[in-house]
């Protein structure tokens, strides 16, 4: 059993990851494996979007990082938007800046990728070759161009938590691993009806990711695409089954932004959210709650891949020393390291040691069962909007809120928001991504 | 007797009416505000996992500093303490330094263009700091006050000037010129009629433009954060960090950040009082 288990989390790590991209790249450069610069001896920052939770960062600080021979390294976490602003206030100030690397998610590194403010990193990519970095998350780092501007780091993904207590109100003829989405409306409404209770929740609070749920979830499991089919039938069809789901839904919904604290004071018994927002409350209770693989749709069983990646900026005070941290963090002892005190996955070729703490035996269960899933389809975070990505993900989450929150009439307020995702794909100039597989010209609702 | 009694007890039930009205709308405020800090209090000195007990508990039953020794003990949340300090002590320094003439200028003279400048001074706070955030770095960066406590609190000083110049030009005019000019019949120069006279006569005026810049700079985040990398101020340290970290360390990042504010308002209250005719 625990064989089997430590299998499926080896073939988890690098499947969550299959068929993100249309291409597939291998590393470009030559066989040359000498560091590109040199280790000037200056301490460095390592700013991140990434483990901005308290005991998180210290986990970073203090085990992650212990093992780091190199110079002196601040592990410093920031919002998006000051990170960007940070690299490009030291790419114009001219000179050597303070930060020395950068980790940040895919989607977050498409402004300072168009600023031009990172270094090529093929040679680090080169000489890691051993590790088998993960050839597609590899090619996202690329930007469609040549240079390899960020290598990935780790990864994560999204699925569902639920009580024990909620198991015994399951429709009959559920698979609790292998669930629909109509089953899992029937289940929050056999749990409503049963106990009079609303224990479905979702993640609808400021902070809260609803809007991955959709992109990445509901929206293709049901209509096969995002943007494309964003008002087709099918969508209308969805909108109706979240209507329907919320009906049974804690109302304290709209304040939860990571569902394991729900979760953990019992306020609610189901939900859905991202890996490092449910980890806390598996590790704490192990016995009392189970992870499963996220429900289907009509379409199949969508999920979302998040890839974390390392970018050098070219103002960076010690080009050689960033790099060894590159190294050292893509080093299979490190990356285990990360996902036992972090909970985020390996992007390389690692072999996870058998005493997994409890929770994330079940978490990486989990996330097997859901990539090895034989209606599996991963799609990634979107791709390609830069700095219309938070207005992309604000006319989602206002879709949401309109429709479901307020009740507004589904096709009425989706048309009214196409337009408004039409306009900001224009403005990005954004080709098809993921669910609605490749164009030419900018991706638009259909 | 009894008459007696009977004619003054109407008003007399007025008088406790009147009072309980005023005591009771006073301490229904006071809960107003400490309810919330109490329920915070609660939290932050609990253990981690008591805070997702549920329903929770209400009373101290079973206190506990492990949750505020974590967050204490984590990475440059002292150093921050210090500099958000430093901060705001330099804040207040530079702006009533340079907001305190100003409003004494205000106050006592009249020339042209008077209110054009207050209406500029006022206006100053139209600017959002967001749009100059980037132009600002690279300035700072290139003259060396990039992540430096000097350059955030100019930069808070910045946004506190308008208040405190506002604020001072009240405080002044409300000082009589003619207690100065007496002072100067008495052989008092300009300079030490206003540093005798006038000055601590404004004192509690100044506290309150102290108290306004104080909370300007201890809770500002924006500049701060883009501002500095290592020197970071508290909220600039913790803010982001604290809306991604679980519960019980909102809690205490929470109590901590409200404490030094309620403690620097307690001394500095008796100066309020005094400014509002308070005994």
């Amino acid at each position: 059993m625990r064989r089997s288990s430590m299998r499926a989390l080896a073939a988890a790590t690098f499947a969550i990851f299959i068929t993100a991209c249309a291409t597939t790249g291998t590393s470009g450069g030559g066989a040359v494996a000498s560091p590109t610069g040199n280790d000037t001896g200056k301490d460095f920052a390592f700013q991140s979007t990434q483990f901005s939770p308290v005991p998180e960062q210290e986990a970073m600080r203090q085990q992650i990082l212990k093992n780091w021979k190199g110079v002196g390294v601040e592990f410093i976490t920031d919002q998006e938007a000051v990170i960007i602003n940070n690299i490009t206030a030291e790419a114009k100030a001219g000179g050597t800046g303070r930060i020395g690397i950068i980790g940040l998610e895919n989607g977050q590194f498409s402004s300072i990728v168009a600023g031009n403010y990172l270094q090529d990193l093929s040679k680090v990519t080169d000489r890691n070759k051993d590790k088998k970095i993960n050839a597609d998350m590899l090619t996202l780092g690329k930007f469609g161009g040549s240079q390899q501007l960020y290598i990935p780091w780790m990864q994560q993904t999204y699925f569902l938590v639920a009580n024990k207590q909620a198991l015994q109100y399951l429709p009959s003829g559920a698979d609790v691993n292998a669930l629909t989405y109509d089953q899992l409306i029937a289940w929050a409404k056999n749990i409503f009806d049963k106990t009079g209770q609303k224990r479905f929740g979702w993640p609808v609070g400021t902070n809260g990711l609803i809007h991955r749920l959709l992109q990445g979830y509901w929206y293709p499991s049901y209509t096969g695409g995002l943007v494309t089919t964003f008002k087709s039938p099918e969508a209308v069809t969805m909108w109706n089954k979240i209507k329907e789901l919320w009906q049974y839904s804690n109302p304290q919904s709209t304040t939860y932004a990571f569902m394991q604290e729900p979760l953990q004071s019992g306020e609610v018994w189901v939900a859905m959210d991202h890996g490092a927002r449910l980890i806390n409350v598996l590790k704490a209770k192990p016995d009392d709650f189970i992870a499963v693989p996220a429900p289907a749709g009509p379409k199949g069983r969508y999920y979302m891949s998040v890839v974390i990646g390392l970018g050098i900026p070219k103002t960076t005070p010690n080009q050689g020393g960033a790099e060894k941290l590159i190294d050292y963090l893509l080093q299979p002892d490190t990356q285990i390291t990360t996902f036992r005190t972090n909970s985020f996955f390996p992007v390389i070729d690692a072999q996870m040691p058998a005493d997994l703490d409890k929770g994330l035996k079940l978490e990486a269960d989990a996330v097997a069962k859901q990539s090895s899933a034989k209606d599996g389809k991963v799609v990634p975070l979107p791709v390609g909007l830069g700095s219309q990505g938070g207005p992309f993900n604000t006319a989602i989450l206002n879709t949401f809120q309109r429709i479901v929150v307020k009740g507004e009439d589904p096709s009425t307020v989706l048309n009214e928001q196409a337009k408004i995702i039409n306009d900001l794909l224009n403005t990005a100039q954004a080709k098809c991504w993921g669910p609605d597989g490749t164009s030419t010209s900018t991706c638009q609702v259909k | 007797m009894t008459a007696v009694a009977a004619a003054r007890s109407p008003r007399m039930n007025a008088r406790t009416w009147d009072r309980v009205l005023i005591y009771g709308s006073a301490i229904l405020l006071a809960l107003w505000v400490l309810v919330p800090f109490y329920l915070i209090f609660l939290s932050a000195f609990s253990r981690p996992n008591d805070v997702f007990t549920y329903p929770k508990p209400l009373l101290p039953t079973d206190l506990s500093t492990e949750t505020m020794q974590t967050f204490l003990n984590s990475t440059g949340v002292f150093a921050s303490v210090i500099n958000s300090i430093a901060v705001a002590v330099l804040t207040i320094v530079i702006s009533l330094a340079f907001g305190a003439p100003a409003g004494y200028a205000l106050a006592r003279f009249t020339f042209r263009g008077r209110q054009a400048v207050q209406l500029v001074i006022l206006a100053s706070k139209m600017f959002p700091v967001a749009i100059l955030s980037i132009p600002l770095a690279v300035a700072f960066l290139r003259l060396g006050l990039y992540d430096n406590v000097l350059g955030i609190a100019l930069v808070h000083s910045a946004m506190a000037l308008p208040f405190v110049v506002l604020v001072t030009a009240g405080v002044f005019a409300g000082v009589s010129n003619e207690l100065e000019e007496a002072a100067m019949t008495l052989g008092c120069s300009r300079l030490t009629a206003f540093l005798r006279v006038a000055l601590p006569l404004a004192l509690p005026g100044l506290a309150a433009a102290a108290i306004f810049t104080f909370v300007i700079s201890w809770n500002e985040v924006f500049a701060s954060s883009i501002l500095t990398l290592r020197q970071r101020t508290l909220p600039a340290l913790v803010l982001f960090a604290l809306q991604q970290s679980p519960l019980y360390f909102k809690f205490a990042g929470g109590f901590f950040m409200v404490m030094p504010a309620i403690v620097f308002i307690f001394f500095m209250r008796r100066y309020l009082l005094n400014l509002w005719g308070g005994r």
